[in-house]
């Protein structure tokens, strides 16, 4: 058994028992309760409060968070190494714009579109990555550790050749414009709207699409997790043979993983391309499966609340450099010479990387959670 | 029942939250100093904020370093002669990196605080932020990229000649040269993206007009060995090659080309060259038969705007290369500085008013060989290509051999 | 018919190129079982030694500094970081690494800045014409010296008792510790020698026709992975049959990419990673790999 596991293991199993006039009077008792309240009043209240440079930085984060569960239940819970996410992201941002966009002539290149209402574009963009991801299943299904990590490499380069030269249906280099998403006739684009004296543009009006996307997805997330999938993904990881011999159904979970890893993909790439309002194929490279991989091991491998955890770190941490580079010791402003503030995140999430592993298995989001729940009685335990 | 109550106490102290907010619409609107200048975001009675989108640690790092650096000498040099509109000039620098989040990010950060952008490096990213530009921020751009897809907005502003326009010009100068004649094939080793792409319009247009056929060769900005590519184009006889990609691939090509006794001429947009490579064991080749456009004078040449420019950028970064984005950098920002001149004189210097001025701005520029016309946004600011060679000498590694000039083909073209 | 066999040499002697690189890849998975992401960083240290020494100690010299720099980085690595986390999942493992390659490369590129640095090798860029093919006389030195490495080290691996070491190790860890093996030993020599390998890489990645050492440069050992993949990630005869065909079929697509523009141009890079993923799809373990018995 790997270190991992066992730092995993307790979020799995220690789930709260659900529902009851009890639960509820315990759970008022709980510090942990406090902090949800606490922190939603404040998550729902801050669109009226930054300015569209952090909002936007949060919109990236939330995408990545929901990229990074993901990846999370597929390399950390279930222990398939995938350095093809960036293309699932991919998948999902462009389908969304070729389904809801209308053909146009952009930069030269005549686009196709298909004009269908956003809402229905954005649901079967997150289908069609999940097809992607089933597509490649025959793959993803046979391949394990280094063989299917290298082998996602390769979705990586297709996916990118692709997208430079089918320029009818992506735009090219360029990229293509991202159509606002529309749900009930209310708009998400940058036309302002007067909320309590405060204009909303897109990155106000998106920030709630985001917050609702993250909790739909940590949710239902931590329930395959907790529940017997979750078990059973975590039995492949840590012993296939075993697993088969229980009767996990071993070829179909990976592969069942890998596509329900690809959809979170794709609606993550739907959500990015929405805040980007333009997708370019530039980012969907390598680096970006790379910072994937390292927001799941910093945020702790395995977990929903590590996946969130890893993703704003990542995120966040060259904007917070960037924008207080004029103030920080060791960082300097760019063209001053000296550290640049990309190169500082660098430095300092590739040893976070190296230094969570070895210090705090389990990730960042351990320390987070352990806090609120020491005076937790522990009948949970043995609910397993 | 209960996860309500829970649901409308999180309701109440968000509405009571939300009240209080500072963010709540102010007068935002253009204001009007004592001067009775017009003023609005990013100018105060005292500075005049530009912002500035580059590369210092990405792909484009050289490029960005010199072009960075150049606008902060530029600013220097204004401020210390009093400024413009008397009020300091102040440039904000985001590096990128060329990761188009950053890029995005950076534009969103600066975008509320600068009068406009007097550097913007990855014309994707601009590309990105157009809709946005063209909506309601309406700063203005100048990007550091020549793709004729970045005309027709009237906010973002190409500086120089598109490389369709430059590639015509190169063809026509070998064909002038009588290096090449009809019937016969050219290559074209072009990057994949808008630059190569583009470059090859113009390729193109320029084959047809003077009856050559163009054999393609298209290669990924990480590509460095061009040994398959040259016996490619050896194989199918060209007689001449355009390189519309990076300085190393230029440098790979020629090298190969050389030394495999493939002695065709080799013209390369003003992206395709750096001085280091001289350094490199494709200088020999590179000295011999490689040719260069680009839309001002290189660093390097003995005319005033050049020498003087070379002079004050050496003593203020004497460990950093001279290169010709200096030269564009510069080109660029004294370019903004002077619409903001116009702009104070027409006492707006709202973003609508620098816009206003640039399209007024005709015949600016000879200092550096090359007269930019800003009045048509459609159109790139110039047509001229200056046509140089690699010299071992000259500071910047480059020397004229063939001053401004527009070729035919270049003039008939319909850009975009 | 010479434009193919100009193609089909410069392939083979790139391919040699990729088959060191990724002939260290595999040592290092056989010796640890981890899939090293590092290596790209490894590739630049053993370069930018060299560039930076050969001004002031001569090319040979530093070439030889430049090996063992690269060895050290490769040794230090497994010392400092990787031996700390033996016993954790091989996935886990894979990430470490790739945060390790992230914190080398920022480094070493912010060092090298925006220069393209010359490496000053003796072959400059002079060419060898037989029979109407020509050929750099850097490829044929990057062929030979690869052929010579890749059979000294198959027969170091073979015959000498580090080599028995290593493949104990690789066969069964528990076994070789009982029987009294160092393992901390035998993965630190793996690493060394995978840096070693990937130095002199480095070098005929660097030298005429590429113009030079810079920071792009360790993307090359992205070509690596599927070498070492189609090849069967823990075979050192796939290594090598993998690097000549990932560098075969990059020349032939890229020269004969007019032929292929139905797929798109530049298809050249793409080439490696479909012939890899079409081998995967009848032999998942590569061409020479180990099959896996256990079937679930």
């Amino acid at each position: 058994m790997s270190d991992t596991t066992a730092a995993a293991a307790p979020l799995v199993t220690t789930a709260p028992a659900p529902g009851g006039a009890a639960a509820f009077t315990d759970r008022l008792r709980r510090p942990r309760t406090y902090a949800v309240l606490v922190a939603s009043v404040l998550l729902l209240a801050l669109p009226f409060y930054l300015d569209r440079f952090w909002l936007q930085a949060g919109l990236f984060a939330m995408a990545a968070a929901i990229g990074a569960i993901g990846l999370n239940m597929l390399t950390g819970a279930t222990g398939q190494l995938s350095m093809g996410h960036a293309f699932f992201l991919a998948v999902g941002a462009y389908s969304y714009c070729i389904l809801a966009g209308e053909s146009s002539t952009e930069n030269g290149h005549t686009l196709t579109g298909l004009g269908l209402p956003t809402w229905l574009a954005a649901i079967l963009a997150v289908l069609l990555a999940g097809a992607a991801g089933g597509v490649f299943s025959p793959i993803a299904g046979r391949l394990r550790g280094a063989y299917l990590g290298i082998a996602t490499l390769a979705l990586i380069f297709i996916g990118q050749h692709v997208l430079f030269n089918a320029g009818s249906l992506t735009g090219g280099y360029n990229g293509r414009a991202v159509p606002p998403l529309s749900l009930f006739g209310f708009t998400f684009d940058d036309t302002e709207v007067v909320v309590a004296a405060v204009p909303f543009g897109s990155s106000e009006k998106l920030w709630y699409v985001g917050l609702a996307a993250l909790l739909l997805s940590a949710l239902f997330a931590r329930g395959i997790l907790r529940g017997r999938p979750g078990r059973a993904m975590n039995a492949i990881r840590d012993h296939r043979i075993a697993a088969g011999v229980m009767g996990v159904p071993v070829a179909r979970y990976r592969a069942g993983v890998f596509v329900l890893s690809s959809m979170y993909a794709g609606l993550a790439g739907v959500l990015l391309a929405l805040v980007f309002q333009r997708t370019v194929p530039e980012y969907f490279g390598m680096i970006l499966s790379l910072e994937y991989l390292a927001m799941i091991v910093i945020g702790g491998l395995g977990s929903v609340a590590g996946a969130v955890v890893g993703a704003f770190f990542v995120s966040l941490l060259p904007q917070v450099l960037t924008h207080y580079s004029d103030s920080l010791p060791l960082v300097s402003a760019p063209g001053t010479g000296g550290l640049a503030p990309g190169e500082a995140s660098r430095y300092l999430y590739g040893a976070a990387v190296v230094a969570v592993v070895l210090f705090l298995p389990g990730g960042l989001a351990r320390l987070g959670i352990a806090l609120p729940r020491v005076n937790r009685p522990k009948k949970s335990g043995e609910k397993k | 029942m209960k996860l309500r109550a829970l649901t409308a106490v999180v309701a109440a102290l968000t509405v009571t939250l939300v009240g209080c907010s500072g963010k709540a619409t102010e007068g935002k609107g253009d204001e009007q100093d004592k001067a009775g200048i017009k003023t609005g975001p990013g100018v105060t009675s005292s500075t005049i904020s530009l912002g500035v989108l580059t590369d210092m640690t990405g792909v484009y790092a050289s490029l960005g370093k010199s072009v960075t650096q150049a606008q902060q000498l530029w600013a220097k040099q204004i401020n210390a002669k009093g400024g413009i509109c008397d009020r300091k000039i102040e440039l904000t620098v985001r590096d990128h990196g060329y990761d188009p989040q950053k890029a995005i990010a950076g534009y969103t950060e600066l975008e509320p605080k600068v009068l406009g952008f007097a550097q913007f490096i990855g014309s994707p990213f601009v590309a990105a932020v157009e809709q946005r530009i063209e909506g309601k921020d309406k700063g203005l751009v100048l990007p550091q990229a020549w793709s004729a897809n970045l005309l027709g907005s009237p906010y973002i502003r190409v500086v120089g000649a598109t490389y369709d326009v430059e590639t015509i010009n190169l063809i026509d100068h070998l064909l002038k040269e009588k290096r090449i004649a009809k019937g016969d094939k050219i290559g074209h080793v072009y990057f994949e993206g808008d630059y190569g792409e583009n470059a090859l319009t113009g390729s193109k247009h320029a084959a047809k007009e003077a009856g050559l056929t163009v054999v393609e060769q298209k290669i990924k900005p990480t590509d460095n060995d061009m040994t398959a590519q040259v016996a490619a184009l050896k194989q199918a006889g060209v007689k001449a090659v355009v390189v519309s990609a990076g300085p190393r691939q230029a440098a790979s090509l020629v090298g190969v080309a050389a030394a495999t006794g493939f002695n065709v001429p080799v013209v390369g947009n003003n992206s395709a060259y750096a001085p280091q490579l001289l350094k490199t064991q494709a200088g020999p080749a590179l000295l011999k038969d490689y040719y260069i456009a680009s839309s001002t004078l290189p660093i390097g040449d003995p005319g005033d705007g050049p020498s003087l420019l070379a002079k004050e950028y050496a003593s203020q970064y004497p460990n950093d290369v001279l290169d010709n984005g200096v030269v564009a950098g510069w080109t660029a920002a004294s370019i903004f500085g002077e619409a903001l001149d116009k702009a104070c004189d027409n006492k707006d210097l709202t973003r609508e008013g620098v816009d206003k001025a640039l399209l007024t701005i005709k015949g600016y520029g000879t200092e550096f060989g090359v007269t930019h016309d800003f009045s048509d946004p459609a159109a790139p600011s110039t047509r001229e290509s200056v046509i140089m060679k690699p010299d071992a000498t000259a500071p910047g590694g480059l020397k004229v051999i063939s001053p401004a000039s527009v070729s035919d083909a270049a003039k008939s073209f319909t850009v975009k | 018919m010479t434009t193919f066999i100009e193609l089909l040499l410069g392939g083979l002697s790139i391919g040699s190129v990729y088959a060191l690189i990724a002939l260290g890849f595999v040592v290092i998975f056989k010796a640890t079982e981890v899939v090293n992401f590092a290596h790209a960083s490894l590739l630049l240290a053993g370069g930018y030694v060299t560039a930076v020494l050969h001004d002031d100690i001569g090319f040979w010299p530093a070439l030889l500094v430049g090996i063992a720099g690269a060895a050290t980085v490769g040794a230090a690595i497994e010392f400092f970081v990787m031996r700390r986390y033996r016993g954790s999942d091989h996935s886990v493992l894979a990430i470490v690494t790739i945060g390790v390659d992230i914190l080398l490369i920022t480094e070493l590129t912010r060092r090298m800045g925006t220069d393209v640095l010359a490496l000053g090798d003796p072959w400059g860029n002079e060419v060898v014409n037989i029979g109407g093919i020509t050929l750099a006389q850097t490829r044929i030195a990057a062929f030979l010296a690869a052929g010579l490495l890749i059979t000294v080290f198959l027969l170091a691996f073979r015959y000498t008792s580090w080599g028995v070491s290593m493949r104990a190790a690789a066969e069964n860890p528990q076994t070789a510790a009982l029987m009294g093996i160092k393992l901390g030993r035998v993965s630190l020599a793996a690493w060394a020698v995978a840096g070693a390998l990937a130095a002199v890489a480095a070098l005929f990645l660097t030298v005429f026709p590429t113009p030079g050492l810079e920071r792009a440069t360790s993307l090359a050992a992205l070509k690596a992975f599927p070498a070492a993949i189609l090849g069967g990630l823990d075979s050192t005869t796939g290594a090598l049959a993998g690097g000549l065909i990932v560098g075969v079929t990059e020349s032939l697509a890229t020269g004969y990419q007019s032929d292929l523009s139905f797929l798109g141009r530049g298809i050249g890079d793409l080439a490696p990673y479909l012939v890899m993923v079409a081998v995967l799809l009848i032999r998942p373990a590569g061409l020479f790999g180990t099959k896996e018995l256990a079937r679930v």
